[in-house]
């Protein structure tokens, strides 16, 4: 047998199985649960090479499986991420009910993402898809909170997704007469203009509510932050990217090919910037750390797609390590928010302060990954941004620059009130018990964080794989060293110049900090909370010293009147309209013997008097 | 040999007349017999599919009389196929009526069987049948069947109930006879394979008037849009198993009946496109008035009319993929719908309005049960990797080499708004507190072993759809190969 079906074959028996086993023992569950995921993963890497094909017939539809270059990078997303988080999720569980629920829909979802990323053909790509979107609805209502609100918009706009990435698959089937992706691909140049726009615009729909890009995105909020944070970190960090795997393979392999794709691309590109700008004002807004992170990964994706939709080769380069490091940075902090949640029993800035000295890995964690994700060298959010503009500059796109910037900037409010809320200011007495989350969900994070570390540091390891996946869609050769490309790195000579002066400051930075510390530390005095006076005066105990409650309330009240139009209120309108047209249409069926009979007489009459009409 | 197609028909007609009679030696005979007809019937129709799939139809003359004179029966992969399909489910009901009525009287029993017998020898019938009379007769006893085993339960709601189902049965028999007559009088023969050939010498103004007599009588039985007004209220009121039937055996017959008008004896321009849009509403329409229902069974029961409508759309696209996906998407829904309903009367046993809300909290107490409908929810809607993806695929491919975009948008949105109330049903299964006072009622061996069985093929097909699919594409060949059908029948050697 093939390895590539032993892989899918030991997800999924691995599934089925890790769900039962909690009927025997916990601890063999958990074990054959990291099994279940972290051998076929091994196995993958081992033994799959970039190439390497299967093909096979289901219901008469020709299938193939294989990994390309480009669908290897995001393999990488998918099981490096999904191992370590799978780690995390049995710390996480420890002592949670429906743990085999739990495990059965995240083994799932990572082998269906894998799953998506092997697929050349269509039918397998979409049965995929669906087994991602329904494995990751389950672990949506996970908690049974907002099942039928939270819960049923999530799979109302994946299914609005994938239906019109099915209705653009059959198309193609009746173009090319398979499913195989390829074909659509070469075929694509010459089809009908008409096709050339309904099949791209399909996909991208399908595409756009995985990678949460506006006005698509309003399910995302929502279903990140009331799924179990152990799997968000996965469905924010990886899942997710799967929207914009399919994005890229669409931009870069289609629309490429159209002469009016420089429409498509400015218009993604906006979207994406807009996405970018909304979810930083809404992230920035929130008072929930889980409701923070999710909005910010919709801000997150709004770059990504911006750097792929604008479809220079360091834009999408941009893009794609963006993609990356957003995986890893995102998944760090939503595990740190399940560990605080766990360890709290919260996750709202207002409530939880000071956690510095009680959780100090979980804040290390954090940190860098706040770091990361503010863009700020050497970690790297930073070198993805500044790629990002990089390329926007040099592509003209000056309006647009601005408004990532503003994001950008804007996003820095709220990674200061992630790292504030949590984890500085006054420490309470109501969280005095607080510890340390398990070894099990602290390694992955710290792991992480270093990653994000080792990344931005050194570039170039991520970047050479993506530059290959992107030769591998057949996008136009980059240079060879992608690093040199980056004004950044021009500007300093290259990349070995660069570094030598990062690591200076930074080395400075931490020698002086430890002479610091070392000469304070005699002269330390601790001090409780409150053992400060402020305006002459001694604060109470019960006062409150923390300002989490109401940041930046003057700056949300410049930005109020855009947020104003809540995308979302229209489509709940809507929705209400439609059920209320539904009831109407209800009421055919009065219930009355006697309406029934005169439906049928009266079709009888309309038929027979119309009957020349419609047959002939 | 195991036997002929006629003894499909004759015995179970014989059984059900036996029932009474064997009662009286052993009251336990009457559960155990139907048992045993429909396993019989079971296996002659699968060995005789088996064998017609290979060798061509067997066309069965009734008392010697050879066609178009004396009625005929044809079993042909295609009415095979559906054959082998209800006696199936036939069986399926039975496993799990066998002990759900053991704790009802020996009388509401012997009825119960009977009826039950007599559906399936009508639906059964009706698809054998090569003669358009014979037609009339068995969906005259399919009726009255369904209109007594719709009144089981003897309640106000049931009379109610089964009189409507009665008085468009009746207007349905009114018209068909009707119907029938024009034909007769125009053509001088009742054998479809005869009429078939010689349709073309008839007038087109009576050819046409006969049509949509037959439309709309049949349409009646296959629950086609405005006709559809009874089947709510039959599929809500009758016992659980009851609904599974009409569903897998009764609404396939009416089905069938239709496309064999349709597809073989008629040749007017615009069925098809009839039979698209008339669909197509049917679809549209009872999937929205599902949606905002609040009764659990009857909530499945619109459900289960909008597939009909799908299957309309279906074999409307007329191509051979599009007859393919019907037929798919016919064994689907006869697979899945009845679980549904099994194990939908279960989540509401013991509630007497069986409300949505009443489901609330059942997966905790009754886990099988419940991920079985959870799994027939998510199987009928059609997500992979489930059975009802693959019907859905070739019904989407289908129409979308015939470029019908439109089609496929519509399709798709009333896709989603199947989504949304199965997955309400679900998340309240799973997700919601019981409310006080409930019962959860625990399912019988027998309930289970349906249920898991019907949940294993959804299970099978959808990971292995080639199980099927070698069958489905020769019984579609065989229902658009019309001048095979009626060579089969009229050129038939003694």
């Amino acid at each position: 047998m093939d390895m590539i079906y032993l892989i899918f074959l030991i997800f999924l028996s691995g599934a089925v199985i890790s769900w039962l086993a909690g009927k025997v023992n916990h601890v063999l569950q958990d074990i054959l649960f990291l099994a279940s995921v972290i051998v076929p993963s091994v196995l993958f890497y081992m033994n799959v090479s970039v190439g390497q094909e299967v093909h096979f017939k289901a219901g008469g539809i020709d299938l193939s499986w294989g990994i390309t270059d480009f669908g290897w990078i995001f393999s990488l997303i998918v099981l490096g991420l999904g191992v370590l988080a799978a780690i995390y999720s049995v710390g996480f569980m420890k002592g949670k009910e429906r743990r085999g629920y739990f495990y059965f829909n995240y083994v799932l979802s990572i082998m269906s993402m894998l799953g998506i990323l092997f697929s050349k053909d269509f039918v397998s790509f979409f049965i995929f898809w669906e087994i991602m979107t329904w494995s990751s609805y389950l672990m949506v209502i996970y908690n049974g909170k907002h099942t039928q609100s939270i819960g049923i918009k999530y799979f109302i706009f994946s299914a609005i997704g994938a239906y019109a990435m099915l209705m653009a698959i059959v198309i193609s089937h009746s173009v090319t007469g398979n499913f195989m992706i390829a074909d659509l691909i070469t075929a694509y140049p010459v089809l009908s203009f008409n096709l050339q726009l309904l099949i791209p615009i399909l996909l991208l729909v399908g595409f756009g509510v995985k990678a949460a890009l506006m006005p698509l995105h309003v399910w995302a909020p929502g279903a990140y932050s009331n799924s179990p944070m152990a799997y968000t970190s996965v469905f924010s960090g990886a899942l997710s990217k799967m929207g914009v795997y399919g994005l890229s393979i669409v931009m870069l392999s289609m629309i490429s090919h159209l002469p009016e794709g420089f429409w498509f691309r400015e218009v993604l590109a906006w979207m994406g910037a807009i996405t970018a700008a909304i979810g930083t004002l809404w992230a920035v807004k929130q008072d929930d750390a889980k409701k923070l992170l999710a909005y910010s990964s919709v801000a997150q994706l709004g770059y990504i797609v911006t750097g792929i939709a604008i479809g220079t080769e360091l834009s999408i380069l941009a893009g794609l390590f963006l993609a990356v490091m957003h995986a890893i940075f995102k998944s760090t902090l939503f595990m740190a928010v399940g560990a605080i949640e766990r360890q709290t029993g919260t996750t709202n800035f207002t409530e939880v302060t000071g956690l510095i000295r009680k959780m100090p890995w979980t804040f290390l964690a954090s940190l860098m990954s706040i770091i990361a994700l503010a863009g700020i060298p050497p970690l790297g959010g930073f070198v993805g941004k500044w790629m990002l503009y990089e390329s926007l500059i040099t592509s003209d796109h000056y309006m647009l620059i601005i408004l990532v910037f503003f994001s950008s900037t804007a996003a820095f409010l709220y990674c200061y009130k992630f790292l504030f809320g949590f984890f500085l200011g006054q420490e309470e007495k109501e969280w005095a018990h607080v510890k340390e989350a398990p070894v099990l969900m602290v390694i992955p994070m710290l792991v992480l964080a270093g990653l994000s570390f080792v990344l931005g540091t050194f570039p170039g390891l991520i970047l050479k794989p993506i530059d290959a996946g992107m030769q591998a869609l057949g996008f136009a050769p980059t240079n060879q060293h992608l690093w040199d490309t980056s004004i950044l790195f021009n500007s300093w000579g290259n990349q070995v110049a660069l570094q030598p002066i990062l690591y200076a400051i930074l080395g400075i930075f931490v020698v002086f900090t430890i002479f610091l510390t070392i000469k304070g530390y005699k002269n330390t005095r601790y001090v409780t909370t409150k053992d400060i006076s402020s305006s002459g005066e001694v604060p109470k105990e019960h006062e409150n010293l923390t300002f989490s409650i109401n940041f930046f309330q003057p700056f949300m009240r410049a930005v109020e009147p855009v947020m104003r139009r809540q995308i979302d209120k229209y489509y709940n309108g809507f929705a209400n309209g439609l059920e209320a047209l539904f009831d109407f249409t209800r009421k055919i069926y009065t219930g009355n013997g006697q309406t029934y009979a005169i439906y049928v007489i009266l079709f009888l009459i309309i038929m027979l008097l119309i009957k020349n009409n419609v047959f002939g | 040999m195991v036997g002929t197609p006629v003894l499909l028909v004759v015995i179970p007609l014989l059984a059900a007349f036996l029932i009474p009679l064997l009662g009286m030696i052993w009251k336990e005979l009457v559960r155990i017999i139907p048992g045993l007809v429909l396993l019989y019937m079971f296996i002659l129709s699968a060995t005789l599919l088996n064998q017609v799939l290979h060798t061509g139809p067997i066309v069965e003359v009734i008392a010697g009389w050879r066609p178009p004179l004396g009625i005929n029966l044809v079993f042909s992969p295609f009415s095979g196929f559906l054959v082998t399909l209800m006696t199936f489910i036939g069986l399926m009901v039975w496993i799990y009526s066998y002990r759900f009525k053991q704790n009802v009287d020996f009388e509401p029993a012997k009825k119960y069987f009977i009826l039950l017998m007599m559906l399936v020898t009508g639906s059964v019938g009706i698809v054998l049948t090569g003669d358009i009379f014979n037609l009339f007769v068995f969906i005259e006893i399919v009726g009255i069947s369904a209109y007594a085993l719709t009144a089981f339960y003897t309640e106000r709601n049931s009379a109610e109930a089964a009189f409507k189902y009665l008085f468009m049965g009746a207007l349905a028999s009114t018209f068909l006879l009707l119907a029938i007559m024009i034909i007769y009088t125009q053509l001088g023969t009742l054998n479809m394979a005869d009429i078939a050939s010689k349709m073309p010498e008839m007038n087109t103004t009576y050819k046409i008037t006969a049509l949509v007599f037959l439309l709309t009588a049949i349409g009646i039985e296959a629950e086609m849009f405005p006709l559809n007004g009874w089947a709510a209220d039959a599929y809500t009121e009758s016992p659980g198993p009851i609904g599974a039937a009409f569903a897998g055996i009764v609404a396939k017959a009416g089905v069938y009946a239709m496309v064999r008008i349709i597809f073989t004896m008629f040749d007017v321009d615009g069925t098809m496109q009839f039979m698209l849009y008339i669909g197509l509403i049917t679809l549209i329409v009872a999937e929205t008035t599902a949606l905002r229902q609040d009764r659990l069974k009857r909530m499945l029961a619109y459900s289960s009319i909008g597939q009909m409508g799908l299957i309309m759309v279906a074999f409307g696209i007329g191509t051979a993929e599009g007859v393919f996906a019907a037929l798919f998407l016919m064994f689907n829904h006869a697979i899945i719908k009845p679980l549904l309903f099994f194990s939908g009367s279960y989540l509401v046993y013991n509630s007497k309005d069986k409300f949505i809300h009443e489901t609330n909290g059942m997966g905790k107490h009754i886990p099988i049960t419940s991920i079985l409908f959870a799994l027939g929810a998510f199987a009928i809607v059609g997500l992979p990797p489930f059975a009802g993806f693959w019907s859905k695929l070739s019904i989407l491919t289908a129409a979308a080499d015939e470029n019908m975009i439109i089609i496929i948008a519509l399709i798709l949105i009333v896709s989603i708004i199947e989504l949304v109330y199965y997955l309400r049903v679900v998340n309240r299964i799973y997700f919601f507190k019981m409310a006080e006072g409930v019962e959860p009622k625990k399912p019988t061996l027998n309930a289970l072993f349906v249920m898991v069985t019907l949940g294993v093929i959804i299970l099978l097909v959808g990971f292995y759809p080639d199980a099927i699919t070698g069958v489905l594409h020769k019984a579609s060949g065989d229902l658009l190969d019309k001048t095979k059908y009626i060579q089969d029948v009229l050129l038939l050697n003694p």
